[in-house]
């Protein structure tokens, strides 16, 4: 086994949407609050100066779901079929485009649509791969696909392809990696049976969100479709196995009750309740030690648990970043493009425990 | 006057509703209309408003004062519930103003430090954390002012609207006076922590777990977890007189939750599960402490070369009497946890092991059974089959106990044994994990048992030198354990190449040292290994030379990479310029004839 580090650093898209219809636009760049530089910077019309941004990849307006899904997964998706794990991520303020991006049209389940997103052209790709591969190597290679749902919830892990279930706990195998307990697991045999499950799963999660009083922009949904390959070269046998994660990440409005509400003292409870964001404070003051030897539990939280390998581990990972132009999104774009700013900076932290006494003796 | 106390019957009535429209029924209000109860309560509130005013001819110039910031009270919470800032911010501001010649007094107390740990929080909203510390602070002081000066359970705010009869007993005042100062300290942790004043943001932490023990306003499971971790703080202190009693109260207040017992039903099984886990956390503190504690220990008694240091075992041992039982006293009435039942519980559990620095193998060993029984403990809840990761980081931790307790044994034997120890706890683990999802694990593991092989050679040299000469049984060891230390080292670089084999030209800044101090030990394995063929001895320093001058080239190449790893880099070049001429020697001494 060996795996890279250069390249383990998470590559960030940023795409514009076209602003919605109306009469806003009336007078040319009026009522946009930022402008696409190049490929890879943007300008956000901040005041008093303007801010610029750069990043892996930038798609403005024109920029077709073709090339998005070029630039974005197709090298993801062939990293997979090397036996890599890769993960792409879906981030933004509800109505940047994201769904969009990512499905397509929504009024569309079609999966041949011209318009189609970034996920049926990837099950498009891989399958695709998948085919070309078992021709070259004849009946030497096999693949097996699976796939899997789930949704997470205010920390709580649900299965969208089996909307009876709630309540799924995250584990770990020693050989696997980390994996829900108990999500069922579908196999695929082409992308529009993959396309299928995304689509009935996608409306379970529509569906919770109105039986349960579960606002869908406040879940995350992720999807993961596991490739096996087994070759048979005599008498061994070489199985590989690699993961794709689809992630549509909770609307960002939404992060602000939990991440980027800076200053705000969190307020005791009314009731006879205990001080409940203490144990948040204690945490924060143990990790300024910074040592090795510390323990500290309750700080992961589910999403990142499950996708560790995702963030800064040993993967091929993407996020999009969805941005609306409109003037009146400033706020919510500018925290936006921040996150992504903050994302490139996740990479494989290889901390290896090391004695720097009695090494050299 | 019948007419009069009717309607202030109807006045409290009309109070009473507003509050409960705002604690009760706004929780269950539609997400369409996030406030409606909050605004139902806001427009009982003004009519109260408006009938005090009526009422005003008659009354008494004070009392109708302090009724009147009630109300302002209530709406300045009520605006703030309700994103309306700046109204809320009129409100509390109003009520404190009519307070402010009667802020000492016991009717009206509490209703300013509540009105001040709101202002508190309307200002950290505004991003303005200077200013809410000034309003808390200053909550803060009034309250000990009081306490100094009268001390007696002072009015709850609700009561000013309430009928004689109904009025709190002074237990329940005093209880809910202490919380509102309770949560004043909550928030004080808070804003230090925002300002990045850590030691005091951790003092309040401390003085808050305290509070809610003397008042009884905790879940066990939750307040242990939480001082345990606080526990973590002031290991980061080296503080563990402090560490040892946060996690002997949160062992002693966890055991008050109980173990639920097993149903079937599927909640209890649940519950069940997450006290077992709880208990397993607690546990891993325990370790870390232990830990803590001998590698400090270790670290003061240690020579330049990482060997105990007897004489500053003496020095400490002699010191140790004097200073540390006065000392500690002071510091321990300042952080005790619990009222006299917990304390003397808290105190049997902490007399289990000491808080003081171990001075010889016995004192340390005394340290690491107690870490010892820890980590079974933990284990049992995270096995690895569903907890990988947490397993593994236990099982690090006890190879790090042993290793620690090595250093604290003379007899070479021994402490190659203890080294063995890890070697046959770590490597299994290492077998079974695949790399593809535990890659920096993987590496971890693979470093520290190239180091624990390496530790365990030196013994063996150091052995062998006390014999006459070396026997073949002696230098068969040493050679074993060298190559053994130089395949988990080479599988360590390994992981560093990329998809095509190849080793990375320039390393990331957090695998260079590892990266560089593995080149470097294995150039010194090489050198170590012992081999009476001379052209195999050759062939040994030929390699030496090659990873000595891999360290030389890189840091030639990226000068900034010197920093990290100074010593090995001098000691590198000095090999590379002595080896080519012992090269040269032995070459000569096999072919004395060219």
């Amino acid at each position: 086994y060996s795996f890279s580090v250069e390249g383990d650093a998470i590559k960030v898209y940023v795409r514009v949407r076209p602003p919605s219809e109306g009469p806003a636009l009336a007078d040319g760049d009026q009522g946009l609050c930022l402008s696409v530089l190049s490929a890879t910077t943007i300008r956000l019309h901040s005041k008093p100066e303007p801010k610029i941004f750069t990043f892996d990849y930038v798609a403005n307006m024109e920029t077709t779901q073709e090339s998005v899904f070029s630039s974005v997964a197709k090298n993801i998706v062939e990293s997979c079929m090397n036996g890599y794990n890769g993960t792409i991520f879906a981030y933004g303020q509800t109505g940047s485009g994201k769904t969009f991006t990512m499905m397509g049209p929504s009024d569309s389940d079609n999966f041949t649509h011209s318009l189609r997103g970034v996920i049926p052209r990837s099950f498009e790709y891989l399958f695709f791969l998948i085919e070309r591969e078992k021709e070259k190597a004849g009946s030497g290679k096999s693949f097996l696909c699976k796939c899997s749902f789930i949704e997470i919830y205010n920390e709580q892990i649900f299965d969208l392809l089996d909307s009876a279930s709630a309540g799924l706990l995250l584990r770990e195998h020693i050989k696997k990696g980390v994996f829900v307990d108990g999500a069922v697991e579908q196999v695929l045999s082409s992308a529009a049976e993959a396309y299928q499950v995304l689509t009935t799963g996608w409306r379970n999660r529509r569906v919770a969100s109105t039986s349960m009083n579960r606002e869908s922009s406040r879940s995350h949904a992720v999807f993961t479709i596991t490739v096996e390959s087994m070759e048979k070269n005599n008498e061994v046998v070489n199985i590989r196995s690699s993961l794709l994660n689809l992630v549509d990440l909770a609307g960002s409005e939404r992060q602000k009750d939990t991440h980027t509400e800076g200053l705000r003292l969190k307020e005791a409870g009314n009731i006879n309740r205990s001080l409940s964001c203490l144990g948040l404070v204690i945490t924060a003051l143990v990790d300024v030690g910074n040592g090795k030897q510390r323990h500290i539990c309750y700080r992961d939280s589910k999403l990142t648990f499950l996708l560790r390998d995702s963030l800064g581990g040993n993967a091929k990972t993407s996020i999009i970043a969805n941005v609306h132009p409109g003037s009146r999104c400033f706020g919510e774009t500018l925290s936006t493009l921040n996150f992504a700013q903050r994302a490139k900076l996740i990479k494989n932290k290889a901390v290896v425990n090391e004695d720097t006494q009695g090494n050299v003796s | 006057a019948a007419a009069a106390g009717s309607s202030w019957a109807a006045v409290c009535e009309k109070f009473r509703t507003a509050r409960t429209l705002s604690a009760v029924e706004s929780r269950k209000d539609p997400e369409t209309e996030p406030y409606r109860s909050k605004y139902s309560a806001r427009a009982l509130l003004q009519e109260v408003k408006q009938q005090l005013s009526a009422a005003e001819e008659g009354g008494e110039a004070r009392l109708l004062a302090v009724r009147r910031a009630v109300l302002e009270y209530e709406l300045g919470v009520n605006h703030t519930d309700t994103e309306e800032l700046s109204a809320g911010e009129e409100h509390l501001q109003r009520c404190t103003q009519l307070l402010e010649p009667h802020r000492l007094s016991p009717d009206c107390v509490s209703l300013y430090i509540q009105a001040q740990n709101n202002l508190g929080i309307l200002w950290s909203e505004r991003d303005e954390i200077k200013t809410a510390q000034t309003y808390l602070e200053s909550a803060e002081a009034l309250y000990n002012q009081y306490m100094k000066e009268d001390g007696n359970p002072p009015l709850d705010p609700s009561e000013h609207f309430m009928a004689e009869e109904e009025k709190l007993t002074d237990q329940e005042r005093s209880k809910r006076f202490e919380k509102a100062y309770t949560h004043t300290l909550y928030y004080l942790a808070q804003v230090y922590q925002h300002l990045e004043m850590i030691e005091k943001a951790a003092q309040y932490c401390h003085t808050t777990l305290k509070r809610q023990l003397e008042y009884c306003g905790y879940y066990p499971v939750e307040w242990a977890l939480n001082a345990a971790t606080l526990s973590q703080y002031y290991l980061s202190k080296q503080c563990f007189m402090e560490a040892r009693h946060c996690l002997a109260a949160a062992s002693v207040i966890f055991s008050q939750a109980g173990q639920v017992p097993s149903a079937e039903d599927n909640e209890a099984e649940q519950d069940q599960q997450y006290l077992c886990q709880r208990k397993a956390e607690i546990a891993r503190f325990w370790i870390k402490y232990c830990l803590n504690l001998l590698q400090s220990a270790r670290k003061l008694l240690e020579d330049n070369i990482g060997e105990l240091d007897p004489d500053r075992q003496l020095e400490l041992k002699a010191q140790r009497k004097k200073e540390e039982d006065e000392k500690e006293e002071g510091r321990k009435k300042a952080v005790l946890f619990g009222t006299s039942d917990i304390c003397d519980s808290v105190l049997a559990m902490e007399e289990k092991v000491s808080s003081v620095y171990p001075l010889d193998f016995q004192e340390a060993r005394e340290i690491f059974l107690v870490g010892q029984n820890y980590v079974q403990e933990a284990k049992e809840f995270f096995q690895v089959d569903g907890y990988v990761s947490d397993h593994i980081e236990i099982v690090q931790d006890h190879s790090a106990l042993f290793k620690v307790l090595a250093f604290f044994e003379e007899d070479y034997e021994r402490r190659c044994k203890m080294h063995k120890r890890r070697i046959d706890m770590l490597e299994p683990i290492y077998a079974d994990l695949n790399p593809q999802y535990y890659l920096l694990i993987s590496r971890q593991l693979q470093f520290e048992l190239a180091n624990t092989f390496y530790e365990m050679m030196d013994l063996k040299v150091a052995i062998g030198n006390r014999l006459e000469e070396l026997d073949s049984h002696t230098i068969k060891k040493i050679n074993s354990l060298a190559q053994l230390a130089i395949k988990y080292y080479e599988l360590f670089l390994d992981s560093l190449r990329n998809p095509d084999k190849v080793f990375p030209e320039e390393l990331g800044e957090d695998v260079l040292r590892p990266a560089m101090v593995a080149k470097f030990h294995i150039a010194r394995l090489y050198g170590k290994l012992i081999t009476s063929d001379h052209k195999k001895q050759l062939e040994n320093m030929q390699t030496s030379l090659e990873y000595y001058m891999f360290l030389v080239d890189y840091c030639e190449k990226y000068p900034y990479a010197v920093r990290a790893i100074e010593t090995e880099l001098e000691l590198s070049k000095e090999m590379v310029g002595l080896l080519p001429a012992r090269m040269e020697r032995l070459r000569a001494k096999m072919y004395p004839f060219i």
